[in-house]
């Protein structure tokens, strides 16, 4: 029997793929410019195919990739002719749990289904990835997703509470206390599970936090002349202790290509910059910071600031912020996504050195980002079937990349490594970081079959095992 | 005894250790030598103090690297002239160090509201069982580059590492803040503190003290919630009228928390490890400490 056979007998006929034009959806993930075929792709319906699936793909020695909706931003999702184990089909919420204010969920469930389904207890499900209407809570728990709530209410890290995972080797084990019963035992495998970008196995079912509503959200949209000027109005409210919900920022070539696509938000198109901050929680109170947030924005600058109440009128403020990559993936046919982060005081600095090596090397690049968390998304948008243009943004990126490092920052604050930051990995981290970050790899997956060949560079793992492909 | 000054003593004398299959004891400010199991009695301790001090704070950054060795309270001192405060704070007070705190993943009243040290810690430096320095995470506050050995080695007990540098998330101090005391019947105490934690003014910390605790804090005979208000003055005022719709609280000083952070307090237990979670923490100590030198016993 071929491996495709075995998984048929698990998943079903119609739920194995093998026939490259039906895998050709599955070469590349949110990020164009990379291109991976699996060998197979196979969607289990529920977690007992998904185990039965990794027992099969353990027999037989064969390497494979977890993948959730396929919006990932670093590449982390392609499985080079290995076997694709696609989890969309697991969307199921098993539990709601309005007392412990915690849900189970199976890990296909996409991010804004569960705040759907909270939304009759007046919780929510905090992070909100701006692609949260399409990517996975699986997805998430892997890439430790943030989102720009994440400013005020902490990344996925800060609302995964269990995790019931099938290692590579077919065990299942249960992470965290998904119970709330206590103190886990032990070391805290969950936090490294999360974020380890599918390669210590696959997350079957997780246990999240549920947030309450908070009783009033306003959002203000400031509007300035000068780009220093709001990323100084961003640390300015940060030292002031006013903890919004989220402090975001769009620069002029954003706001232009958001306002003349479908998604347009009315923004300013004159403006250099943006910020979109929102305030929420307990309605006592709230007037004086955003009376504060407002002060802080005129004192540094700010045209105009339009404040919204109403959930329409915030819901139009939110769209063109969140739909800003698709309005730039429009604007050429191709789109570097970055995702770098630098300390706040440094972001002044940071945006200046940006524009000088866009200039530099005649490239334009977008910002639109968690200006709050310090985590920058300076994007380029161009043709990478110019091949002059192409190594000019290529080049503009290293040294983009390599400013944020030099500024005391990080290479992704929540995209993750995948294949697309495995360059920077060793600007950034020792060898012998690397290597330990392997050896922590090797005790959840010893034979390094999930997710080969990401988020680590190969040079830096030592003993190397080699591991077998399918097909 | 040893005495490292720099990460390559640390790493010269965890080399030597482990050719010899000599234990270690690491030793920060020695305040909770008894904190964990019992570790073998034939380790010989490595005093970590020289590892102490601040080494980058950028208050505008709201983040902090520090020595592991640094005491809580010179951490609280230091950050406390740019009005901000790290949320560890945890049971035990502030003779400790943010290492050990880090190490044990000791959290403390204001957790519940604020992040338990998992949440807040934002990269490390420590010396590996293997002699290895190690340099994961970062002092940014949102990363997700490589594998997580700062979430490994935050609650590891010294078991997989000698941690000597520690970055952390800060807060700015609440404009206003306020303590109150309310007599509470015992047996209805965890009711009472889900009922606050819940309301729409939640305060940022909120701790059911049982009449023995009362009466060592000076609250009377009664057992008595000890609730922590902060945000802006209109916040707290709602706060305020909604704990006293709760029952009948009296203000009390604000050096009551750092009292019951000192005060003795029982052990949790720790749950039971399934066989399979078992395998892999056994996997995880033999990949970073093959040698098993440091700490062993201390994590039962
Ligand atoms: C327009 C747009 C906006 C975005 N905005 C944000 C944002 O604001 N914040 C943010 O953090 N990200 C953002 N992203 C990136 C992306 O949406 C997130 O990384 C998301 O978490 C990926 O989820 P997914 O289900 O699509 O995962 P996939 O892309 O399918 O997979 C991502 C990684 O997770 C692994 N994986 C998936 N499921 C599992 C599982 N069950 N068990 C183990 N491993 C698994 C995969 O192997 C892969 O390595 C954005 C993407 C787009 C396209």
């Amino acid at each position: 029997m071929t491996l495709a056979d075995t998984l048929r007998a698990i998943v079903g006929e119609t739920h194995v793929l093998v026939r490259p034009a039906e895998l050709i959806v599955y070469e590349s993930d949110g990020l164009p410019g990379y291109h991976r075929r699996p060998s197979l792709a196979v969607f289990p319906a529920d977690a007992d195919e998904a185990l039965r699936v990794v027992r099969a793909l353990a027999a037989e020695g064969v390497s494979f990739v977890p993948r959730g909706a396929g919006t990932g931003l670093s590449g982390g999702a392609l499985a080079d002719g290995t076997v694709l184990l696609g989890l969309q089909r697991m969307r199921k919420i098993l539990e709601i749990d309005p007392v412990r204010r915690v849900a189970r969920v199976e890990p296909g469930v996409v991010n804004v289904s569960l705040t759907k389904a909270a939304a009759p207890f007046s919780l929510h499900y905090a992070p909100d990835p701006s692609s949260q209407t399409a990517c996975t809570l699986g997805g998430n728990l892997a890439e430790n997703a943030g989102g720009p709530h994440c400013l005020k209410y902490g990344v996925t890290l800060n609302h995964v509470v269990g995790a019931v995972v099938a290692l590579p080797d077919g065990e299942v084990v249960t992470l965290g206390d998904p119970h709330g019963t206590g103190d886990a035992a032990g070391y805290d495998l969950l936090g490294a599970f999360v974020g380890s970008e599918g390669c210590f196995g696959v997350a079957l079912e997780l246990t999240v936090k549920l947030t309450p509503n908070p009783e009033r959200v306003v959002t203000l949209l400031a509007d300035f002349t000068s780009i220093n000027d709001a990323a100084e109005t961003v640390s300015a409210i940060i030292a002031a202790g006013v903890l919004p919900a989220a402090l975001e920022m769009m620069d002029q070539a954003t706001i232009g290509a958001v306002e003349s696509s479908i998604y347009a938000a009315g923004y300013p198109t004159d403006a250099a910059a943006i910020l979109l901050v929102e305030v929420d929680g307990a309605a006592a109170g709230l007037d004086d910071d955003v009376q504060a947030v407002d002060r802080l924005c005129r004192a540094h600058g700010a045209r105009d600031v339009r404040i919204a109440t109403e959930p329409a009128a915030r819901a139009k403020l939110w769209q063109g912020r969140k739909k800003a990559f698709g309005a730039m993936g429009r604007l050429a046919p191709h789109l570097v996504v970055q995702d770098a982060v630098v300390p706040r005081t440094k972001l002044t600095a940071l945006l200046a050195q940006i524009a000088e090596i866009g200039g530099r090397h005649r490239v334009r690049v977008c910002n639109v980002f968690h200006a709050g968390d310090g985590n920058l998304h300076p994007n380029i948008a161009y043709d990478a079937g110019d091949a002059d243009e192409s190594a000019r943004v290529h080049l503009a990126m290293k040294e983009i990349m390599q400013a944020c490092i030099d500024a005391g920052g990080t290479i992704t604050g929540e995209h993750g490594v995948g294949l697309d930051k495995l360059a920077y990995m060793d600007s950034l981290f020792t060898a012998d970081t690397l290597d330990a970050m392997c050896r922590l790899r090797d005790v959840f997956d010893p034979e390094r079959r999930a997710n080969p060949g990401k988020v680590v560079p190969v040079r830096f793992c030592r003993e190397q095992r080699p591991h077998k492909s399918a097909g | 005894m040893h005495h490292p000054t720099s990460t390559a003593d640390l790493t010269a004398l965890i080399r030597d250790a482990a050719a010899r299959a000599q234990p270690l004891r690491l030793v920060a400010r020695g305040t909770w030598l008894n904190g964990g199991a019992p570790v073998s009695t034939t380790a010989e301790p490595v005093h970590l103090d020289a590892f102490s001090g601040i080494i980058e704070y950028e208050p505008g950054d709201l983040t902090i690297t520090v020595g592991a060795a640094t005491t809580l309270a010179e951490l609280e001192a230091v950050t406390a002239a740019h009005h901000q405060w790290c949320p560890l704070a945890p049971w035990g007070g502030d003779a400790g160090s943010v290492g050990a705190t880090v190490a044990t993943a000791t959290a403390g009243p204001f957790a519940h509201a604020l992040g338990l040290p998992r949440d807040l810690v934002l990269g490390l430096e420590y010396v590996d069982g293997t002699g290895k320095v190690l340099r994961p995470g970062g002092k940014v506050v949102k990363n997700v580059a490589g594998f997580d050995l700062t979430r490994l080695l935050t609650g590891s007990w010294g078991t997989l590492g000698a941690i000597t540098r520690v970055s952390l998330r800060l807060r700015a101090h609440p404009a206003t803040v306020e303590t109150w005391a309310v007599a509470i019947d015992e047996a209805h105490a965890g009711d009472i503190v889900r009922g606050l934690r819940r309301s729409a003014t939640p305060p940022d910390a909120c701790e059911a003290l049982d009449a023995t605790l009362a009466v060592q804090l000076g609250l009377g005979a009664q057992s008595q919630l000890l609730v922590r208000l902060a945000g802006n003055a209109a916040f707290v005022a709602a706060a305020r009228a909604d704990l006293h719709s709760r029952g009948a609280a009296v203000a009390a000083d604000a050096s009551l928390w750092m009292r019951l952070r000192e005060a003795p307090r029982a052990a949790v237990a720790r749950a039971a490890m399934s066989p399979g979670v078992r395998a892999l923490n056994d996997r995880v100590k033999r990949t970073f400490d093959p040698a098993n030198i440091l700490n062993p016993g201390i994590m039962g």
